[in-house]
């Protein structure tokens, strides 16, 4: 057939390619430079490195983030390896998406109830011990932030996990990896070797954005680093964050310096992985080229079982949240609370009417993620496309709160502030990049040769994108839906300065009430808040399955 | 009396019951505050204020009925988990040149936050002291409600209620509260881990470290005028008095809570015995709200305790001026007042000087004594002079904040 292999590329669709990113570009680089220009105060800068608590802060922060994602990578690659292709990881697969629903905020309370001076753990053993108050151990807030860390890896291997399934899932990747799998075991290595040797070297340039997400994300929260951080001294992302607030001006530039020093140092940290991945790639040819055939690993029976304490690990953090929203009283060493009351779920019941707005809120800033996403894909010319990743990637990258500041300016010039239309806009920015992210090695991998056989049977672009490409697509664009729209529920500074606290979500709720410090409540709203983005990922995986049972392709 | 209450209490009265032989000044204030009423009606007030308690957004729920029905307004909480939020807020709007139709109709705000709105002309006013209401205010018994932090308030916010620096503890680990500063120390050295104080410059913090402070100086005086240019002297007792403690604190002082919130929780779950609060009500409240163990009893220094007053406050651009004045007026009057004083409801003492309210009004504020209330209450030591806040910060943030 002599049709051509080359997409056209001068259809008028294509040639508004930069209209989706200049929707999404322009607000972004505003509030960018709005943001920046707080951050360049050269009094601010000097006021942040005299500061004593500076440097103890900034270490400790890249401390968090390096080790949380070097063991969130490590546990990943070594629980895909041995994992991947058996009913356990089809198991696994399925549960991810709850996982992620869990917010990081909640996944944080619900840990520090099962680890801290007076939690469950403590008081399984305080009869053995004789404890009759809580013993004086840090097994939260610990000085080095081993409980923060922990806390980043439970929530971020799920995370990266749902990574490389989704970089996996495409036909053509699977049918690939299942042939070099093949292959490598033909030749006797076992099916580890092969992954070590051959597959992630392969697959590891495409981890290498999320990877960098969970980086920027180790060192600039805070709402995790509030519950399971130290507090002398306390991550830099928690200085910042308590100086953005403040209410004295000068200290809030502090703090948007800060911000900035942390943007910079996420910078330097990703530069320094990649110079490391071009240093290693070639020791790395000269192992996978090497003629030994090494052992199957004796690690892998330790896989399942550690699967297994994360699952409980999950479980007790929710079961905990639950129990905890009605222990109004609960003292150390009892194990039942002296103390039950509903009063929590009083207070939810009362704030149920956000939930809708929330869930609207959500799908119309999700929708907007993906469809901005997906006119990219379909419409960026190839260099563009790499040429404007850094702008993509800004709103998951630069700490958030100074992002916030620039777009709440953007939204006072715009007279946006206060209004639902800024609300989605805010939304849309943020949700959007997160919808590229995991939208693109699904659309990406789309198998060219259905286009052109579409378009040899003479049907229209158009016809070829709504009757053939989004139905096949159909599951990967609903989990990037799920994925910008749990983006959006957990939004809470935007929603507050943009829609200057007149528009509730059941984030907002859940936080302004957390600032109170009553644990049954805070407990009570972390449910909530997992409720709505546990809904959306349960819908992307039924309509995942649905396809699948249509297509006959489920396992 | 002055003079200036008793006119005060007229205009009041006028207020109450125009139909009255009048003085032509009051009859003035009636009639400006008859049309500040016809314009507010009518008005939606977005009431800025930390949401952090369901019992205190259920009492403004409770508002929001009261004032739509007696005035025809529409009163929106707008629920911050940082009062801070709302001066950053009003302060984006002035630069951005908003200077009406901002978002934010009324705060509840005191202290930096005020000193803050106040020193970059934020705030709409004086209008505090023409309220209606404003002559039941205690003023000369409850100093603090026209000086806020050392800062004259000059009617540009109204007191809402009274805070005085408390603390408290379950009655079964603390039998004997220690009353003094050295009893404290006592107490900590039978009891290491057990006492401890939010980290600096944490609101309850730094008012530890000012209540130490006034405790262990040989002399007051010097901290109420400005802070000089070397306090090393002047401090000096307050850190050889943390030397001394922090060894024998939560953590050895290594590691200090982030708030009141988190020290209450830990007190609940029996990590902490002793905690503290600015609000004298804080454990009685708990223990209603089934939250504390009736065991918990609340107490302050005997030889006295910082206090201070929190307010409601109108921001230069409000859209709703008249809304808010009416909405604060009705705040303060002798109705939401008790309410707002009741334990059963959120337990915020009052500014109202209750004895010299008419009988029915004083009625609404008689309560029988809750378990959990100060049972001998302590004389209110003002706040030092704000200058000390940051010298005191900054020191501390210098010797134990790393």
């Amino acid at each position: 057939m002599g049709a051509p292999i080359r997409p056209v590329t001068s259809t008028p669709a294509r040639r508004a390619w930069w209209l989706p990113a200049g929707l999404f570009a322009l607000p972004l680089l505003a509030a960018l430079a709005l943001a920046l220009g707080a951050a360049l105060d050269a009094a601010a800068w000097r006021r942040l490195l005299d500061d004593p608590a500076l440097w103890p802060a900034l270490s400790l922060g890249a401390w968090v983030g390096a080790a949380a994602t070097v063991v969130s990578l490590a546990l990943t690659l070594w629980i895909v390896t041995h994992l991947h292709g058996s009913r356990a990881w089809a198991r696994l697969e399925r549960w991810l998406g709850a996982l992620l629903a869990v917010p990081h905020a909640a996944f944080a309370v619900g840990l520090a109830l099962l680890l801290m001076p007076s939690g469950l753990l403590l008081r399984l053993f305080a009869p053995l011990a004789g404890w009759e108050s809580p013993p004086a151990l840090a097994t939260v807030q610990d000085p080095f932030g081993l409980a923060l860390i922990a806390g980043l890896v439970g929530k971020e291997v799920p995370f990266l996990l749902w990574n490389v399934a989704a970089q996996l899932r495409p036909v053509a990747q699977a049918t690939q990896l299942r042939q070099q799998l093949q292959a490598g075991q033909a030749m006797g290595y076992p099916a580890a070797s092969v992954w070590w040797r051959v597959l992630w070297p392969q697959l590891m340039p495409r981890l290498s954005l999320p990877l960098l997400a969970v980086w920027a994300y180790g060192v600039s929260v805070v709402d995790m680093a509030l519950v399971l951080g130290p507090t002398r001294p306390p991550t830099l992302a928690q200085l910042a964050w308590s100086w953005l607030l403040d209410a004295d001006a000068a200290v809030n530039a502090q703090g948007a310096a800060a911000s900035l020093l942390i943007a910079l140092l996420v910078a330097a940290g990703a530069l320094a992985a990649m110079l490391l991945a071009r240093v290693l790639r070639v020791p790395l040819r000269a192992r996978q080229l090497h003629g030994d055939r090494p052992a199957a690993s004796r690690t892998a029976a330790l896989v399942r079982p550690l699967l297994g304490a994360g699952a409980l690990v999950y479980v007790a953090v929710l079961a905990l949240l639950a129990f905890v929203s009605v222990a109004s009283v609960w003292s150390f060493p009892a194990l039942w609370p002296q103390r039950v009351s509903l009063e929590a779920w009083m207070a939810v019941r009362d704030s149920l009417p956000v939930l809708a707005d929330t869930a609207v809120l959500a799908l119309a800033a999700s929708l907007t993620g993906v469809v901005l996403a997906v006119a990219w894909m379909e419409t960026a010319p190839p260099a563009w496309d790499r040429r404007a990743a850094p702008l993509v990637f800004a709103p998951m990258l630069i700490p958030g709160v100074l992002l916030v500041a620039g777009l709440y300016q953007v939204a006072l010039r715009l007279r946006l502030d206060g209004s639902l239309a800024g609300l989605w806009l805010a939304h849309s920015l943020f949700s959007a990049p997160y919808a590229l992210v995991a939208l693109a090695p699904a659309y990406r991998g789309f198998d060219a040769r259905y286009e052109q056989t579409a378009r040899a049977l003479g049907r229209s672009r158009a016809a070829f994108l709504l009757r053939i490409k989004w139905p096949m697509l159909l599951p990967p664009l609903a989990a990037a839906t799920a994925v910008g729209f749990a983006v959006s529920v957990a939004q809470y500074l935007s929603t507050q300065f943009v829609g200057a606290g007149r528009h509730a979500t059941v984030t907002t709720e859940a936080l302004t009430l957390a600032s109170g410090g009553q644990r049954t409540l805070l407990a009570a709203f972390a449910l909530l808040q997992a409720l709505l983005p546990a809904m959306a990922f349960g819908a992307a995986w039924w309509i995942a399955r649905r396809q699948a049972r249509r297509l006959g392709t489920e396992g | 009396m002055t003079p200036a209450l008793t006119r005060r209490r007229l205009i009041a009265a006028g207020a109450l019951a125009p139909w009255l032989p009048a003085v032509n000044a009051a009859s003035a204030a009636t009639s400006a505050w008859a049309d500040t009423l016809r314009a507010a009606r009518g008005q939606t007030v977005y009431f800025n204020a930390w949401a952090g308690s369901e019992r205190v957004n259920a009492y403004l729920q409770w508002v929001a009925g009261e004032v739509a029905t007696r005035h025809g307004i529409k009163l929106e909480h707008v629920k911050l988990g940082d009062t801070a939020e709302l001066v950053k807020r009003v302060r984006a709007e002035k630069q951005a040149g908003r200077s009406q139709d901002g978002s934010a109709d009324m705060g509840w705000i005191n202290g930096e936050n005020f000193l803050t709105l106040k020193r970059e002309g934020l705030l709409f006013g004086p209008f505090a002291e023409s309220l209606p209401n404003f002559a039941l205010v205690d003023v000369a018994g409850k100093p603090t409600t026209r000086i806020d932090f050392s800062e004259p308030v000059e009617g540009f916010e109204a007191a809402w209620g009274m805070a005085q620096f408390t603390f408290y503890g379950d009655g079964k680990r603390v039998p004997r509260p220690p009353k003094r500063l050295a009893e404290l120390l006592d107490f900590a050295k039978q009891n290491p881990g057990r006492f401890t104080y939010p980290k600096p410059p944490n609101f309850h913090g730094t008012t530890f470290l000012k209540q130490v402070l006034l405790e262990a100086a040989p002399e007051r005086q010097p901290f109420y005028t400005p802070a000089p240019a070397d306090p090393g002297e002047l401090l000096a007792p307050l850190w050889r008095t943390l030397e001394t403690l922090h060894p024998l604190l939560w953590r050895q002082g290594k590691q200090f809570p982030a708030s009141n919130a988190v020290m209450r929780q830990m007190l609940a779950d029996g990590e902490l015995f002793i905690t503290l609060t600015f609000n004298p009500n804080e454990a009685a409240n708990e223990i209603a709200a089934k939250r504390l163990p009736e065991s918990v009893v609340s107490w302050q220094h005997a030889g006295g305790t910082i206090g201070n007053t929190h307010f409601l406050a109108i921001p230069f651009n409000a859209r709703a001026k008249q809304g808010a004045q009416v909405v604060i007026d009705f705040l303060q009057s002798p109705l939401a007042q008790s309410r707002k004083a009741d334990i059963r409801h959120w337990g915020d003492p009052t500014v109202l000087a209750v004895d010299r309210l008419p009988a029915a009004d004083r009625a609404l504020f008689a309560q029988g004594s809750a378990p959990g209330t100060v049972a001998q209450a302590a004389p209110v030591l003002p706040e030092p002079h704000a200058s000390w806040v940051e010298v005191i910060e900054r020191e501390w943030a210098r010797r134990f904040g790393q």
